[in-house]
C-alpha cells in the first residue's frame, strides 16, 4: 500500500514540482485526473462517514430498538471510512497531514475498548457443584443456580442435588471452531424485521448449535460431575435440565418462560440436553425480547444447570406477593398434582390458595380446581400427562399444613432476596418439600394507571380540562391560545425565551421553551424541555417531530408569545387544549408522562450513549480559526469536517498555482456585474478551452449549470432600500471589522470561484459581506449525489444577521434539506435523490445565494422579514416550480435528517 | 473501456451466485471461487480488474488472502466484504491496500459502483506508470 501511496505522491509532486516545464499536456491531463480521483474518492468516503453518523444519531434519538451488531457494524464503517479520508488528504497533499493519524488514533484507543464487553465468567472452572455456588457465582453459573445454591445454604431449605455446566463451559463451546462467530454472522446478515424473517433466522441458529460439537474438555468435565452425582443417589439417576442465564437481573429482563428447560433426562444424553438448552437461546421470543430489552447478544451467556430429577407427588409455584397489588398481606399458591410445570404450562385448572403471611399462616381463601391431568415422569426417559381419576381430580393437591409450610418457605425466600419471588416447588414421595426454583416475580408497577400513552382516553383529558377551566380556572388564568398542537400533552416550567440558537447554551432542564420560529437547531435542547411554545412554525417541522419522539408537549402558533411570556415565569403549556396557562396546573398535569427511549438502562444503549460524544459533535466551526487543526479534533466529526475543509482547498491551491492553460482559472463570460472564475478539475469542459475566458456553453459541469441558472433566473434589484438602523449597524460592523472593509481583502476573496468536472461542483463566493459555499456532486448514482450549503457571516448586527440566517433555514428545510444552525453559520445538507431533483434545489440554492445576500439590512421590522418571506417564496414558487419528480419516498435508506451530520 | 473483470471469494455458495448474477446484469465479467487457495490459483491464470473478497471464511482468511494478493505484480483491486464487522480487521484490511469495506447485507448498486471506480482506478495508475 505504501508503494502506491508513494507512486502517488510521485505522481502529483511530479506536476507540481515542474509549472512550466516541458510536461506535455496529455501527462498534465492524467495527473488532473488522477487528483480528481482521489479527491472523489475522498468526497465519497466522507459523505458514506456523514450518513453513518446521521443513522446512529436518529437511532439513538428514536424510539427504535438497536442491537450491539449494528454499532459493531457502524463503528466500523466509520473508521474504515474517516482513516481512508485521512489518507486521501494525505495523498492529495503530499503527506501534510500526518498529525491526523494521531488524532485518529486516539480516537480509535478511545472507542475501540467501549465496543468489547469484558466477557465474564471465562476463567472459571467448567462445571460446579451446586453445593460449591453461592449468590456470588451469577457471572458463571447464572443467576438462577446461583440463588437456588445461596438459598440451600443460608436459609436450610432443601434443593435437589446437582451441577452447574458454567459460563466458561459455554464460553469454550461457542468458541469451538468458531460457532459464535458463525452466529454473529448470520444476524448480521439478516436483514429486515419481518417476523417470518425472525423465524427463519431463529431456526437456522439453532440448527447451527445442535449440529455443534462440543469440546472434548467440556464433555469429560459433565461426565465427571454425572460420575459424582450417580454415587450421590439411589437408583438410577435423572435430570432436570435447566437454563440458567447470566445478567437475567438486567432492568426488566424477567426472561419468564422463555428458555428452556428439560425434564427427566437420562445421563446419556445430556450433552445433546445442553446444546439444546443453549439453542433456546435463539429461541423467536427469546431474540425478540432481547432485542427490545437492548441486550447485547453475548449479554446472554447460558449456564446450564442439571439437578436431580425430583418425582413429584404435587407440586406448583408461590407468589409470595400477589403481582396486581403488592401491598395485599397474602401469598398465593398454585398446586397440582404431579410435575409443577401443569401450573407454568396452564393446561388444567389448579388448586388455587390464599395464605396469610404472618405465621401460624392461616389458608384464608381456597379454591380445589377440576384437575384433570398431571404431568409425570416416564420410567425410560421424558414426561407424560396422565389422566386423573375422578376422586384425585377434586381432591386438594395440598393440605393445609402443607400450605402453611409453603407459605413459610415464601417469607423466607423472600425476606433473604429482598424482594418478591416466583418460586417452583415440588412435594416428592417422603413429604418434603423441594425448592426448584425462583426468581424475583415481575410486578404491575405502583402508578401503572393511564401509563399507556396512546391508551389514555381523551374523555379523561377533557375532564382535566374542565377542571381547569372550571375550579382552578380563576387561579390559573389563560395566558395566551395557540393554533397548532405539534406534539401532544402538557407540560409546566419556568419559561426561557430564546431568540438565537445561542441562547440554547442558556436553556436549563425543565424549562419551557419560547422561540419564535420552529427552527431545528433548537432540538438540540428539546430532550430536556418540559415544553415547547412557537410563534410560528409548522406540525411537520423538524422540531415538531423531535418534540414528539421525545414526547415534550409543543404548542405552536402562538400569537405574542415572544413578548408576552418572559424569562423565569412558571407556565403551563396545555398543548392538547391549545392554551397557555399562568403557573403550574396541577389538575392538567396529572397523567402526564415522559416515556424514555425503549432501551434507556440497557447495555447496548449506554453503550451507544459512550461512544456518541466522541463521534457526533462538531467543534470544528470556524475554517479561518487557529484552534482549526488536527490537535483540537476531538470527534471523528471534526477530523471528518477539518479533512473536507482541507481538501477543498488543496484542490483549489492545485489548480491555481498550476500554469496548464487548459486547466487553470478562467473567467466566465457573463453579462452581471461580477467576476465568476472556474477552475477544471477534470471534465468540466466539453471542449478544451485554450484562451482565459470560458463560456457558459462550453460548460458541462451537470451542478454547475443548475447552480448558474438559479443565480441568474430573477435578476437581481440592487441591495435592498436600507432602514437608518440597518445602515448605521452596517457601518458600524464596518468600522469593528476589517475584514469586512472592501479592498482590505485578499484579492481571491473578493473572486466567486467555481470548482468543477462534470459532476462536481464547488462555488465559493463573497458577496459583500457574506461568505457562501455551495457543494454537490450530482450523477446517474443516486445514493452519492448530495449538495451542501454554507452560509456565514453578514455585516449587521447579531439579531438581524440570525433573523437573516433563519429565514434562510426556513426555506431550505421547506424543501427538504437538513439544516443545521450555529451562531450566524448555517450548514444545510440535501442528497439521495435523482439528478432532477438535485438540479432543482441547486437552483433554489443558487437562487437564495444570489438574493438573500444583503438582507440582513432589513431585517429590523417584522414587516419587512414578512414581506421578503413572501417574495422569496413566491419567486421559488413561480420560477423554479415543484421539481419534475418528486419521489413519493424519499432518500431510500436515510431516515430522519440529522439535526448535526453536516459537513 | 471494455467489461471489467472480477472476481467473487466467498464459502457461502448461495450468496455468491446470487451475488454473481445481479453482477453479471450489470456489465460485469464474473468469476467465482469458494476459499482463498481457489482464488489465488485463479489469480495466477487470469487477469482481474477487481476482486470481491469475504473477510471471514474458513481455512485462508480474507485478510490472509488480501495479503497474498497484493504481494503479487500489478495486484487487482480488492474490495472487502464481511457480515461480521470489526473496526480493528476493517482498519487492518484498508491499511494492507483493500480498496474499500463494505458490509452484508451489501447495497447491489453501491458495490457496483465501487466496483467501477476501483477499475477505473487501477486504469488510471497503469497510465501512469
Amino acid at each position: 500500500m505504501l508503494r502506491i501511496l508513494r507512486n502517488i505522491i510521485d505522481a502529483f509532486k511530479g506536476v507540481s514540482g515542474l509549472p512550466e516545464a516541458a510536461q506535455d499536456d496529455e501527462e498534465l491531463r492524467r495527473a488532473f485526473k488522477l487528483r480528481y480521483m482521489q479527491f472523489r474518492r475522498l468526497l465519497n468516503a466522507n459523505d458514506k462517514a456523514l450518513k453513518t453518523i446521521s443513522e446512529m444519531e436518529s437511532v439513538q434519538a428514536g424510539n427504535k430498538p438497536f442491537g450491539m451488531s449494528f454499532i459493531r457494524s457502524r463503528c466500523a464503517l466509520l473508521f474504515v471510512n474517516v482513516y481512508q479520508i485521512i489518507q486521501h488528504l494525505d495523498t492529495l497533499s503530499g503527506g501534510r497531514h500526518q498529525a491526523l493519524y494521531d488524532t485518529f488514533g486516539r480516537l480509535q484507543e478511545t472507542i475501540s475498548p467501549l465496543l468489547e464487553s469484558a466477557v465474564p465468567g471465562e476463567d472459571a472452572e467448567l462445571v460446579l457443584d451446586l453445593t460449591a455456588i453461592d449468590r456470588r457465582h451469577a457471572e458463571v453459573a447464572g443467576v438462577k443456580m446461583a440463588s437456588l445454591g445461596d438459598i440451600a445454604r443460608q436459609l436450610d431449605i432443601a434443593v435437589p442435588a446437582g451441577f452447574v455446566i458454567t459460563s466458561a463451559a459455554y464460553h469454550r463451546f461457542m468458541q469451538h471452531r468458531r460457532l459464535q462467530e458463525e452466529i454473529h454472522q448470520r444476524i448480521q446478515s439478516h436483514d429486515g424485521e419481518a417476523l417470518d424473517r425472525l423465524y427463519e433466522l431463529s431456526s437456522v441458529l439453532q440448527q447451527l448449535v445442535m449440529a455443534a460439537e462440543v469440546p472434548p474438555e467440556v464433555v469429560a468435565a459433565i461426565e465427571a460431575a454425572v460420575d459424582k452425582l450417580r454415587k450421590q443417589v439411589d437408583g438410577p439417576l435423572a435430570l432436570a435440565v435447566r437454563s440458567s442465564g447470566v445478567n437475567e437481573d438486567l432492568p426488566g429482563a424477567s426472561f419468564a418462560g422463555q428458555y428452556r428447560s428439560l425434564l427427566n433426562v437420562r445421563p446419556g444424553h445430556l450433552i445433546d440436553a445442553f446444546k439444546e438448552v443453549v439453542a433456546g437461546k435463539f429461541g423467536a421470543t427469546a431474540m425478540t425480547y432481547r432485542f427490545h430489552r437492548g441486550l447485547r447478544d453475548e449479554d446472554i451467556v447460558m449456564c446450564v444447570g442439571c439437578l436431580q430429577m425430583v418425582d413429584a407427588v404435587c407440586g406448583g409455584v408461590v407468589y409470595t406477593r400477589n403481582p396486581l397489588d403488592i401491598r395485599e398481606d397474602t401469598i398465593i399458591i398454585n398446586a397440582v398434582w404431579g410435575l409443577p410445570k401443569m401450573v407454568v404450562d396452564g393446561r388444567s385448572a389448579v388448586d388455587h390458595f390464599e395464605v396469610a403471611r404472618q405465621a401460624p399462616h392461616r389458608v384464608r381463601e381456597r379454591r380445589i380446581g377440576a384437575k384433570t391431568v398431571a404431568y409425570r415422569c416416564l420410567a425410560e426417559e421424558g414426561i407424560c400427562r396422565n389422566e386423573l381419576l375422578e376422586d384425585q381430580s377434586h381432591a386438594p393437591s395440598i393440605d393445609d399444613d402443607q400450605a402453611a409450610a409453603l407459605a413459610r418457605m415464601a417469607v423466607d425466600i423472600e425476606n433473604y432476596c429482598g424482594g418478591p419471588q416466583d418460586i417452583e416447588w415440588a412435594i416428592d414421595s417422603d413429604g418434603h418439600i423441594v425448592l426448584l426454583q425462583c426468581r424475583p416475580l415481575s410486578v404491575a408497577p405502583a402508578e401503572a394507571q393511564a401509563s399507556d400513552a396512546d391508551a389514555a382516553p381523551v374523555s379523561e383529558a377533557e375532564v382535566a380540562h374542565d377542571a381547569a377551566a372550571g375550579e382552578e380556572g380563576a387561579v390559573h388564568a389563560v395566558l395566551l391560545h395557540g393554533q397548532v398542537t405539534a406534539a401532544r400533552g402538557v407540560g409546566a416550567g419556568p419559561v426561557r425565551v430564546l431568540k438565537r440558537e445561542a441562547d440554547t447554551m442558556r436553556f436549563a432542564d425543565g424549562e419551557v421553551m419560547v422561540v419564535q420560529q420552529s427552527l431545528p437547531g433548537y432540538a438540540v435542547v428539546l430532550h430536556r424541555a418540559a415544553a415547547v411554545v412557537a410563534e410560528h412554525g409548522s406540525v411537520s417541522s423538524h422540531l415538531a417531530n423531535v418534540a414528539r419522539e421525545y414526547q415534550v408537549p409543543a404548542l405552536f402558533g402562538v400569537e405574542g408569545a415572544m413578548s408576552r411570556l418572559a424569562d423565569g415565569q412558571t407556565v403551563t403549556v396545555d398543548a392538547d387544549g391549545l392554551k397557555i396557562h399562568d403557573g403550574k396546573v396541577d389538575a392538567l398535569l396529572r397523567g402526564r408522562l415522559r416515556a424514555p427511549h425503549v432501551m434507556a438502562g440497557t447495555p447496548v444503549f449506554d453503550t451507544l450513549a459512550q461512544i456518541m460524544p466522541h463521534i457526533a459533535p462538531l467543534t470544528l466551526l470556524d475554517p479561518d480559526a487557529p484552534t482549526f487543526a488536527p490537535a483540537h479534533c476531538t470527534s471523528l466529526h471534526d477530523i471528518i469536517r477539518y479533512c473536507h475543509e482541507k481538501a477543498v482547498q488543496e484542490m483549489f491551491a492545485f489548480g491555481r498555482d498550476n500554469a496548464f492553460p487548459m486547466r487553470s482559472s478562467k473567467q466566465l463570460v457573463v453579462d452581471v456585474p461580477m467576476q465568476w472564475w472556474i477552475l477544471n478539475l477534470d471534465d468540466g469542459f466539453s471542449d478544451e478551452v485554450t484562451g482565459p475566458k470560458v463560456r457558459l456553453e462550453n460548460i458541462a459541469s451537470i451542478p454547475m449549470q443548475a447552480l448558474w441558472q438559479g443565480i441568474t433566473k430573477v435578476p437581481w434589484q440592487g441591495p435592498p432600500p436600507i432602514d437608518g438602523k440597518g445602515f448605521m449597524s452596517v457601518m458600524f460592523q464596518a468600522t469593528r471589522n476589517t475584514a469586512l472593509v472592501p479592498g482590505v481583502r485578499s484579492s481571491y476573496a473578493q473572486r466567486n470561484y467555481f470548482m468543477i468536472a462534470k459532476n462536481y461542483c464547488s462555488l465559493m463566493s463573497r458577496f459583500g459581506f457574506h461568505f457562501s459555499t455551495v457543494e454537490s456532486y450530482v450523477s446517474e448514482r443516486v445514493p452519492e449525489n448530495y449538495i451542501i450549503f454554507r452560509f456565514k457571516g453578514g455585516a449587521a448586527d447579531d439579531f438581524r444577521k440570525m433573523r437573516r440566517i433563519q429565514l434562510i433555514a426556513e426555506i431550505l428545510e421547506e424543501q427538504g434539506f437538513a439544516v443545521s444552525l450555529t451562531e450566524d453559520a448555517l450548514r444545510a445538507r440535501f442528497e439521495d435523490f435523482p439528478m432532477e431533483v438535485m438540479c432543482h434545489r441547486l437552483q433554489i440554492v443558487g437562487y437564495l445565494t444570489m438574493h438573500t445576500r444583503q438582507l440582513d439590512m432589513v431585517m429590523s421590522r417584522n414587516a419587512m422579514v414578512e414581506h421578503y418571506r413572501q417574495r422569496i417564496k413566491s419567486d421559488i414558487e413561480e420560477r423554479f416550480g415543484r421539481p419534475p419528480e418528486q419521489p413519493a419516498a424519499g432518500p431510500q435508506q436515510r431516515s430522519s435528517p440529522s439535526i448535526q451530520g453536516q459537513a | 473501456m471494455g467489461k471489467f473483470n472480477i472476481l467473487l471469494v466467498d464459502d457461502e455458495a448461495e450468496f455468491v451466485e446470487s451475488l454473481a448474477e445481479r453482477l453479471r446484469l450489470r456489465g460485469f465479467d464474473i468469476a467465482v471461487a469458494s476459499d482463498g487457495a481457489g482464488a489465488l490459483a485463479l489469480l495466477r491464470e487470469h487477469r482481474f480488474q477487481g476482486v470481491v473478497l469475504d473477510v471471514m471464511m474458513p481455512g485462508m482468511d480474507g485478510l490472509a488472502v488480501l495479503r497474498e494478493i497484493k504481494k503479487g505484480d500489478d495486484p487487482p483491486e480488492v474490495i472487502l466484504l464481511t457480515g461480521h464487522a470489526r473496526t480493528e480487521a476493517a482498519l487492518e484490511g484498508i491499511q494492507q491496500g483493500a480498496f474499500d469495506y463494505l458490509i452484508k447485507p451489501v447495497d447491489i448498486d453501491e458495490l457496483s459502483f465501487r466496483l467501477q471506480d476501483a477499475c477505473e482506478k487501477r486504469a488510471l495508475m497503469l497510465q501512469q506508470q
